[in-house]
């Protein structure tokens, strides 16, 4: 070894010091911003002296475990010192107010797939079960058909047990939202997933609607449905276009590399996904508590149509102002992560 | 943009470690964890998630008994099922900047593939995407992809961005003892002029220091591999091969430490993992 450098011994009792007041600096606060000033100061200092001595430790060749040593505590303060912005309940809401539904917007070529990919199934199984309501058993069990069928025939005119509505919510919440993700996330599969759930949804829900309507409930069951719906059946179609854009990240690719394109849709199906568990969320509420309520079928009708209005506008409408200059992937601060 | 290490040289191509460079154009080298120390992590979770799900469920169950509420009480639980389903890792990794309790137990942590930390869509998504690594059951398409992945994601963590790390606290390890310290008999033998490489160095080192925790015989047999190598290029002659490695590196200018003292494992536990 040449003798222009100094021993790694003399080295590291030379550097030493500063490497220990890094140390003891970041073990000891939890939050760098609570330091004193001065104190913060001196993290972005010793930093770049850590920074300063890996880096010549590793061109003299010392040990690996010195160059290890200050390879981990200058990952440490590199992840204390470029922290991701934090969380705020006010991102929450600009999500709703704006994000979503401008990424809603943004992505309607998606969104006009995964309707059609939800609606034509859904219609041939209605029709196809209204003509002929045996064929609805290949899709559900028999059993389970004419359950519903009576439970709709007997109406909601005496409405229900608050803790039926309590317990059927909770239903709600975990079987639809589970399957909204599941929309989603099957997505990555070059958008095969998501397909499929969105047909096998379509389906199940048009034949169960056929059934119960041949059977006579059709009144019952189209007022049951309407007013949850509005949120519930669009935000199973958003999750799968959410799948569906990431899906299509994959195959068309803008010259990227497939990880990379599926990267960039990264936030933009985030928002999607979770814009739609919030909407299910409030489905299962209405779904739970007032579908089956005893409030009279021209009330429930009326509230319907306001929700399907108030959810097409909300779409339509929301976040529009101060869209000048700044598109939904422009966010600051909500999720843009560098890759 | 971080990329897996050893793609540039020999000296890490069976590691899993990954470069992460900072804006300071420091290059800093993580372990990214590998799926068995992540299988645990998630052993834990799942009974940590478990354990509270019974527990509610006992909870809700008696105080549903007492008010004569139980299709209320039913519904709490699925909704409470629902939150540790999806909502479990979300809070945590979100709360605790990427790790839950079970990957603070294993001392993993999820970041960005830069080695920042992780924004609130990126725990989301990487999240979500469960929902796909767990089919077609157990996990089996999330290991398959960390299987072929040089840095072990998962499906959702390439959507993410994300990679987890394991967490080492480095401590500065103790200088190199060599004991009994080389006689001026064994340096003599080697000539002055005998010069290492630093990769060289390095394995005499890293070697020197695992004197002592192998048996003799296991010791013998690797210092073996190497000596008769060393030996033949500076035309010395040995008696004991571990011995003889030690007067190498101290004739070659490697710095060991004269008085024999505690020694202590630099990585602590973290390195069996690595």
């Amino acid at each position: 070894m040449n003798q222009s450098k100094p021993s790694q011994d003399a080295f590291v009792a030379r550097r030493r010091v500063h490497w220990q007041q890094l140390d003891d600096l970041l073990t000891q606060s939890k939050h760098l911003h609570r330091l004193p000033p001065d104190l913060i100061g001196s993290v972005g200092r010793l930093y770049r002296i850590v920074c300063a001595d890996l880096m010549r430790a590793r061109s003299a060749g010392y040990g690996q475990e010195l160059v290890a040593y200050l390879d981990v505590l200058g990952a440490r303060a590199h992840n204390r010192l470029y922290r991701a912005s934090p969380y705020q309940l006010r991102k929450v809401g600009e999500l709703l107010a704006r994000d979503f539904p401008r990424t809603l917007r943004e992505s309607w070529r998606y969104m006009a797939a995964a309707t059609a990919l939800f609606l034509v199934p859904f219609f041939i199984a209605l029709f196809a079960t209204l003509a002929n309501p045996d064929l609805a058993a290949e899709v559900m069990p028999r059993g389970q058909l004419d359950m519903l069928a009576q439970s709709y025939a007997e109406g909601f005119g005496q409405g229900r047990a608050e803790s039926q509505d309590v317990s059927m919510t909770g239903f709600y919440v975990y079987n639809n939202v589970g399957i909204s993700f599941r929309v989603f996330a099957t997505g990555i599969f070059f958008g095969l997933g998501s397909m499929f759930y969105l047909v096998s949804n379509g389906v199940t829900i048009g034949a169960t609607l056929g059934y119960v309507s041949a059977m006579g409930a059709g009144r019952n069951i189209l007022t049951f449905v309407m007013g949850h719906g509005a949120f519930e059946l669009t935000a199973i179609v958003i999750a799968g276009a959410a799948g569906l854009r990431m899906g299509y990240a994959l195959v068309r690719t803008h010259g990227r590399t497939r990880l990379g394109s599926l990267r960039r849709e990264g936030p933009a199906v985030a928002r999607l996904a979770l814009g739609a568990a919030v909407m299910l969320g409030i489905a299962a509420l209405i779904e739970g508590f007032w579908s089956p309520s005893s409030v009279a079928d021209e009330v429930k009708w009326a509230t319907a149509t306001a929700l399907w209005l108030g959810v097409i506008a909300y779409f339509v409408l929301a976040g529009r102002a101060g869209t000048t200059g700044e598109t939904p992937g422009g966010t600051p601060g909500f999720g843009e992560g560098s890759s | 943009m971080s990329k897996p290490a050893g793609q540039d040289g020999l000296e890490n191509a069976l590691d899993t470690t990954v470069d992460v460079e900072t804006p300071e154009h420091v290059t800093f080298r993580v372990h990214v964890a590998g799926p068995s120390r992540r299988a645990v992590a998630y052993g834990v979770d799942l009974l940590i998630r478990g354990v509270v799900l019974v527990v509610l469920a006992v909870v809700v169950e008696m105080a549903g008994v007492t008010v004569d509420f139980e299709g209320a009480s039913q519904g709490v639980l699925l909704v409470v099922m629902f939150s540790l389903e999806w909502g479990y890792y979300i809070l945590f990794e979100s709360l605790w900047s990427g790790q839950t309790p079970g990957k603070r137990m294993l001392s993993l942590r999820t970041v960005k593939e830069s080695g920042v930390p992780l924004t609130f869509l990126d725990v989301v998504l990487r999240n979500l995407l469960r929902g796909a690594d767990w089919l077609p059951a157990f996990n089996v398409v999330g290991l398959v992809v960390m299987a072929v992945d040089g840095r072990f994601r998962r499906l959702g963590d390439m959507v993410a961005g994300t990679m987890v790390v394991q967490e080492a606290k480095g401590r500065l390890g103790s200088a190199l003892v060599i004991s009994p310290a080389p006689t001026p008999a064994e340096l003599e033998a080697i000539p002055a002029s005998v010069s290492l490489s630093g990769a060289e160095m390095d394995v005499l080192e890293s070697f020197l220091r695992r004197v002592g925790t192998l048996s003799p015989a296991r010791e013998l047999e690797l210092a073996q591999m190497v000596a008769p190598m060393f030996a033949q290029r500076c035309g010395a002659r040995y008696e004991h091969a571990v011995r003889f490695l030690g007067a190498l590196f101290v004739r070659a200018g490697g710095h060991v430490l004269a008085a024999p003292s505690h020694r202590k494992t630099f990585f602590g536990r973290t390195r069996g993992g690595a």
